[in-house]
């Protein structure tokens, strides 16, 4: 094997074989034999002028170009002369008559006589007519003259050039560019030219900008399996404004196996792979890369898959989806992604929130039902067992919350003892109010429930109700210094898996406190690793492919990053 | 260009046919070899632009005084030397904006370079190594010119390198064949022009070598 590794080797070595690029230099080791002037007329009128063209021959091996490298002279400068150092080899007629005209170069020259005749302008001719051009575009125009002896002459150099309207339309009058237009604002400008009195015009027609290119952005990201990725197409348009243009372009997926997007450019990753996703307006495309990472799916969990709930209480119910890729398992929450059912509707409902947050809610008693969970061909369910006993006791945990600091928060858990002997979290279903909201608030919306937020130094009462019965818990909120924040949570991760950080708070009096809920997280590369859901979820990331990336905590006026790993 | 890698190919495919035998030397050692040696395209830069020079495959040889560790030296099976080279690079073609037109003129190359080569020797009848160099050559441009006019001449001195790969046979007990392959750079050597000025020029080089190594 050995020999055989060896030999590809040297065969490799022989694979550059130089610099195949495109000179950008002239041969001027070659000497120039001869020169030559080339001329659209040897005729003009009078104030009229045109271009020479000297043409030099390099030994017979090649010839280019060389006006702007000879020295041009008239042996009747009063006659013809070049009046115009900016442009080499324009000749301007001055009076009747004739003149030589000399391109000298290496000591080598050529000749042409040049006749200045005495006819006088009939007519001009513009064009291009009538022109309609979007705000930001150009255009050159040209301007034929017809004279006295029926010769016809390129002006475009000689006449003045105007605009009626210079704020819609610029006409430049400068030696390098006369008659070069450029749109400046929605609406019609004539644009005329005027050799000795006599004038031409046409309408230039400015139009609303006109769509240039489409960029679109994230440029080539990377999201997991059963995630979405929102894209936004930026449009540049001629007058070198560039709009959001994401609700106006037609989305497509080249791989609608892989990822499929919808018109709002919401991409949703079906299945591992890449994919190029593209938006196209008025026949302008951009396209970007999507690969999709973390595995396909091969079987989904819920959790709790058994419940008993009480008549018209809710609880929440999770979906896990296990991942495959290559040999390698991971799993994640799916609830925001898949479709929820019930066998009977009259039993129990599924409602979904925002991310990753569901609610099962009993609707009848002494029934049992299944729930299911299902995307594509994998699905899973649940058993319910609805009841309705009669409530015993309420018992809230813990039964005080005496470290709170103001800026802080931390949860209350409610259960529910019935006369049958179960018991019920019922956090989520009683309705909690606080004694002093400037002190302290609680949630009482959905997850919200029970969470406790100190607001300034003081105390509180928190009280939860349901079934009838209310029981209270006293909060009390101190003045703590911050003075450190840490993130754990570990600093490897398997691409696919999702993990939980924590950010933990240590103050002035020596207290410590779990943070998380209250820490903004960030993460500085989405490509590596994502937030797995901000609101319902907060401090867990998802690992998207492999690299490296930071996830950063910031709670008070601290702010902390741990660098993460993703396999 | 395809002559040398047919002759490169040949030589890496002969030691796939090589058996097996036994015997090594320590000590020093004198060599000598001779091969094809083949100058990429060059790119050629001077303040009006990039040009390129492309060579013909011509000859080279070089010879060698070294010491050889055997097997147990505490700094591995190797070589050490020092070697001395010459190249032959014939110009074939200039190419500016205008066009590409035949060249004349030659680059000649001479280099002295020290060499570590590192050998994977067993009781095998040959061993692969595999090494490099460095130290300084003396480039010079001898009648470069494009369609019969001048174009630069004149010599420099700049560092260069080597990167090697090849084969020992062992014949004898005290003679060895080396078939390898080099590829040999230098630092942009200055080339002056024939109408004024200089022009710089990447130098890279394929070399295969067939060659004699005598111990004693």
């Amino acid at each position: 094997m050995i020999k055989l590794i060896w030999s590809i080797g040297i065969l490799l070595l022989l694979s550059g074989c130089g610099w195949d690029g495109a000179p950008t230099r002239i041969n001027d080791f070659v000497p120039l034999t001869s020169i030559k002037i080339e001329a659209v007329s040897g005729a003009i009128a009078a104030h009229t002028s045109t271009k020479l063209t000297a043409i030099g021959d390099y030994s017979g091996l090649f010839s280019r170009d060389i006006s702007d490298r000879v020295v041009w002279a008239s042996n009747s400068p009063a006659t013809a002369d070049f009046v115009t150092p900016l442009l080499p080899g324009r000749v301007t007629g001055l009076v009747p008559g004739s003149a030589v005209l000399t391109a000298t170069a290496e000591g080598l020259s050529a000749s042409f006589e040049l006749s200045v005749s005495s006819s006088t302008i009939t007519s001009l001719t513009i064009t291009p007519v009538d022109q309609s051009l979007a705000v930001g575009l150009t255009s050159q125009f040209a301007v034929a003259g017809v004279f006295s002896d029926a010769t016809v002459q390129d002006l475009t150099f000689d006449v003045t050039w105007d605009s009626s309207a210079t704020s819609v339309a610029s006409v430049s009058n400068a030696a390098a560019s006369k008659g070069f237009a450029q749109t400046l604002a929605i609406g019609t400008s004539t644009i005329s030219a005027t050799f000795d009195d006599v004038t031409a015009a046409t309408s230039l027609t400015v139009t609303e900008p006109k769509l240039q290119t489409i960029t679109l952005s994230p440029q080539a990201p990377s999201i997991l399996t059963l995630t979405t990725g929102s894209f936004t197409a930026a449009g540049r348009y001629s007058d070198g404004v560039t709009r959001d243009i994401t609700s106006q372009v037609t989305w497509k997926s080249s791989k609608t196996d892989i990822a499929t997007i919808s018109a709002d450019g919401t991409a949703t990753a079906l299945t591992q792979g890449s994919a190029t996703i593209s938006a196209t307006l008025d026949g302008i495309s951009g396209t970007t890369n999507l690969t999709v990472t973390g595995g396909n799916l091969t079987a989904i969990t819920l959790s709790p898959y058994s419940f008993t709930l009480v008549k018209d209480s809710v609880s929440r119910i999770t979906a896990t989806g296990s991942f495959l890729n290559g040999s390698i398992l991971s799993s994640r929450d799916i609830t925001e992604m898949v479709t929820w059912s019930t066998a009977n509707s009259a039993v129990a409902a599924v409602t979904p929130s925002d991310g990753n947050l569901a609610w099962l809610k009993a609707l009848a008693a002494t029934t049992s039902t299944t729930i299911t969970a299902t995307y594509g061909s994998k699905s899973a369910t649940a058993a319910l067992s609805a009841t309705a006993p009669q409530l015993a006791t309420l018992t809230l945990y813990p039964t005080a919350l005496e470290q709170l600091t103001a800026g802080t928060s931390s949860r209350f858990r409610l259960t529910a003892t019935f006369i049958n002997g179960i018991t019920q979290d019922v956090t989520a279903n009683a309705d909690w109010s606080s004694s002093a909201v400037s002190t302290a608030t609680v949630g009482n919306v959905e997850r919200g429930k029970g969470r406790v937020s100190g607001l300034a130094v003081g105390s509180a009462t928190i009280s939860a109700e349901y079934g009838g019965k209310t029981v209270t818990a006293a909060v009390t909120v101190k003045q703590r210094t911050l003075q450190n924040l840490v993130i754990s949570g570990g600093t490897s991760i398997v691409a696919g898996n999702q993990v939980a950080f924590t950010a933990t708070a240590t103050y002035s009096d020596g207290t410590s406190m779990d943070v998380t809920e209250e820490t903004v997280w960030s993460i500085d590369d989405s490509n590596v690793i994502m937030l797995a859901d901000s609101q319902n979820q907060p401090g867990q990331v998802v690992a998207v492919d492999g690299g490296s990336a930071e996830v950063t905590a910031s709670f008070g006026n601290k702010t902390e990053t741990t660098k993460i790993t993703v396999h | 260009m395809k002559q040398t890698r047919e002759i490169i190919i040949m030589l890496s495919l002969m030691f796939l046919l090589c058996g097996t035998a036994a015997a090594e030397h320590t000590g020093p050692y004198i060599g000598a070899s001779i091969g094809a040696n083949a100058l990429v395209k060059a790119k050629c830069t001077d303040d009006q632009g990039d040009f390129r020079l492309a060579f013909d495959p011509d000859m080279q040889w070089s010879a060698q005084l070294g010491w050889d560790y055997g097997q147990g030296n505490p700094i591995g099976v190797g070589r050490i030397e020092l070697e001395y080279s010459f190249r032959n690079s014939p110009l074939d073609k200039v190419s500016f904006v205008e066009g590409g037109y035949a060249g004349a003129g030659k680059i000649t190359t001479e280099s002295l370079l020290i060499n570590c080569i590192g050998i994977a020797r067993d009781a095998g009848i040959w061993a692969p190594y595999l090494g490099g160099g460095a130290g300084a050559a003396r480039i010079k441009a001898s009648g470069l010119s494009s369609a019969g006019n001048p174009l630069g001449s004149g010599s420099t001195v700049v560092f260069a390198y080597q990167g090697e790969a090849g084969v020992d046979v062992r014949l004898t007990d005290w003679l060895s064949l080396d078939v390898g392959y080099r590829l040999f750079g230098a630092l942009r050597p200055h080339i002056d022009e024939a109408n004024g000025g200089s022009f710089e020029m990447e130098y890279l080089s394929h070399s295969a070598v067939v060659g004699l190594r005598a111990g004693f």
